[in-house]
């Protein structure tokens, strides 16, 4: 970090522009997989990453860690680990930046400062979406986990917690809901729909995973959602459901997706549909410009239809994708699937990835269960292709099926294995027979 | 040139007698003594794999060390990275066993101990010359060498077939 010389920068004058060949906006995923893949190819240009957040860059889906002691921020910090190890990124945090003028290739910054820039890329990722109809969201001890600040201030929180309601049946709500748990909080989990998970999996898929949750504490209510949070001068003390019902807590945590951060995109020409337009090589409709991550819609590989998501994997590719690009090595992003996520709930791991609600859809499915693992195998209404799988219990070799929805392979000849689940690397060396 | 060594897989070679997997379990254990390994808990495992294919052949699996390691990149906790020999090593105080490298591994060679919540894989035996599969494999099915020995010894035993079909 230089943040030293770009202080003294400001302080010699503060009207002048500062100038950064590559600027990056957004600290996650996306923006920190973009600076060290443009720092792997041009040593020398300068590379700002601006941060409205106060800590230094750091793994976002680590923080219900924090909120469970398990982990202390600095465990937690990107710099110099796993790919995260090129040298001479200028990190400056604190720095929000409100409007972009592409045509000057300038962004302006809350506080009055300017900063030009050759290249620029958006990865302001998302917000949570807070649902604007429960009246007294604002009470202390209400969350919506996203930044180390909000997992800090759960953590602190949880100290005088006994009960706590989760909104929502998201994984990332499921993770903090493991993380309270362990520190011996009674937790009740709200659901909407009508099963947990029910973005990743129909509800008839998620039956393994519910008992599991079950038997590891959890209180599940599905089916009905919060109207009205109740407080007293220390912060919220209840809340009342639709269902006419009233859960005592002393936090909730709010679990219900996200929104695409693009406020200061506003008159700034860039295309914005929900989230930040892209083409194939990770670019807005303005040159130099660049979006990658959870506020870039880019599309599905499968389908080909505009998709945005808020996934890990999804973030980091799309920002290596669009740090190449800015660095001039013109590199088409292969595309996401909305749903890619792996994780454990108590001793049961799961994958869940591509097409996986097939409620109502002419597509093939193969479901084999038993008692420890529930696989469901999608392929389309051909039957030729795998489009889709759910694998709970047992996620041996997800990766080698995730290979064959992304290229869409045809899987006539190997189809036997992958719906017995005994498919591996083997079948793809090149003598090697399907019968 | 300083190039790193890589194991090679010659599936033509490979006879399927796991003394590769018996000997990395081995390898892995605290005792490294196949008796101790046999004895301990959690019960010590390999990180290779031999499958088979039809119509009958032996299919050795381990960490290819990708380039491009899309374990490394998509691993939540920075647990994966790549150290001065070339290999992707896990660090296992750093894995919380959310298994992201699981799903993006497309050779399955990631292992899972489901209750540490903590993967494993091929680390290439940091404390030997030359790793315990290959050391242990009686019919030089996995070879240990730099992509250049690999490759001159191929094209070597390739023209080698040429001439002698060509009847010189």
């Amino acid at each position: 970090m230089r943040l030293g010389n770009w202080l003294k920068r400001r302080a010699t004058d503060v009207n002048a522009p500062q100038h950064s060949q590559y600027v990056i906006i957004g600290a996650g995923a996306a923006g920190m997989a973009a600076a060290h893949a443009i720092r792997r190819i041009d040593k020398g240009g300068g590379i700002t990453v601006l941060s409205q957040e106060s800590d230094t860059p750091y793994f976002r889906p680590m923080i219900p860690y924090l909120v469970s002691n398990q982990k202390r921020p600095n465990q937690m910090a990107m710099a110099g680990h796993g790919p995260f190890d090129q040298p001479n990124i200028d990190i400056l945090t604190n720095t929000k930046v409100v409007a972009v003028d592409s045509a000057n290739r300038q962004i302006a910054l809350a506080g009055g400062g300017r900063m030009g820039y050759e290249k620029v890329l958006f990865a302001t990722g998302s917000r949570p979406y807070v649902p604007p109809e429960i009246n007294g969201i604002d009470t202390p001890g209400v969350f919506a986990p996203r930044t180390l600040a909000d997992a800090r201030a759960m953590a602190a929180r949880a100290a005088r917690t006994r009960q706590a309601v989760m909104l929502g049946g998201g994984l990332l709500n499921l993770k903090t809901a493991f993380a309270l748990l362990k520190r011996g909080i009674a937790v009740t989990l709200v659901v909407h729909s009508p099963e947990v998970l029910s973005q990743l999996m129909d509800p008839a898929d998620a039956a393994l995973i519910r008992k599991a949750l079950i038997d590891a504490g959890l209180v599940i209510q599905t089916g009905v959602a919060a109207t009205d949070i109740q407080a007293d001068p220390a912060g919220v003390v209840g809340v009342a459901l639709s269902d006419g019902s009233h859960l005592s807590c002393q936090m909730i945590s709010i679990g219900k997706g996200v929104r695409p951060c693009v406020d200061f995109l506003q008159r700034s020409g860039i295309q914005i549909a929900d989230g930040i337009v892209t083409d194939r090589h990770t670019a807005c409709n303005m040159p130099n410009a660049f979006a990658a991550g959870d506020v870039a819609v880019s599309f599905d590989p499968v389908s080909g239809r505009p998709m945005s998501t808020a996934l890990w994997t999804h973030a980091i590719e799309m920002g290596r994708c669009a740090g190449l690009n800015m660095v001039g090595v013109k590199t088409a992003y292969s595309g996401t699937f909305g749903i890619l996520n792996a994780t454990q709930v108590a001793d049961l791991p799961f994958v869940s990835m591509g097409t996986v609600h097939t409620a109502g859809q002419d597509y093939e499915i193969h479901r084999k269960s038993s008692a420890n693992t529930y696989h469901k195998l999608v392929f389309d209404a051909e039957g030729t292709r795998l489009i889709g799988a759910v694998l709970v219990g047992d996620i041996t070799h997800a990766g080698l099926y995730r290979s064959l929805i992304r290229d869409q392979m045809d899987i006539t000849g190997r189809k036997r294995h992958i719906i017995d689940r005994s498919l591996h690397y083997g079948h793809f060396i090149g003598n090697a027979k399907f019968t | 040139m300083n190039q790193p060594k890589e194991i090679f897989v010659k599936t033509s070679r490979c006879m399927g007698c796991h003394a590769c997997t018996i000997a990395c379990a081995v390898e892995h254990s605290q005792s490294k003594t196949l008796f101790g390994a046999l004895a301990e808990q959690p019960r010590p495992v390999s990180r290779i794999y031999v499958e088979w294919a039809c119509p009958d052949i032996k299919v050795p699996i381990v960490c290819r060390q990708c380039e491009d390691a899309p374990c490394m990149h998509a691993c939540i906790s920075g647990a994966i990275s790549r150290d001065a020999n070339g290999v992707v090593m896990t660090n296992a105080d750093r894995c919380i066993g959310c298994w992201t490298c699981v799903m993006v591994c497309p050779y399955g060679v990631i292992g899972r101990r489901l209750e540490q919540r903590k993967a494993y894989r091929c680390d290439r035996c940091p404390d030997r010359d030359i790793p315990a599969c290959v050391d242990a494999c009686p019919t030089g099915a996995l070879v240990f060498q730099t992509v250049p020995e690999y490759s001159a010894t191929a094209r070597r035993h390739a023209s080698r077939e040429l001439a002698q079909a060509e009847g010189n």
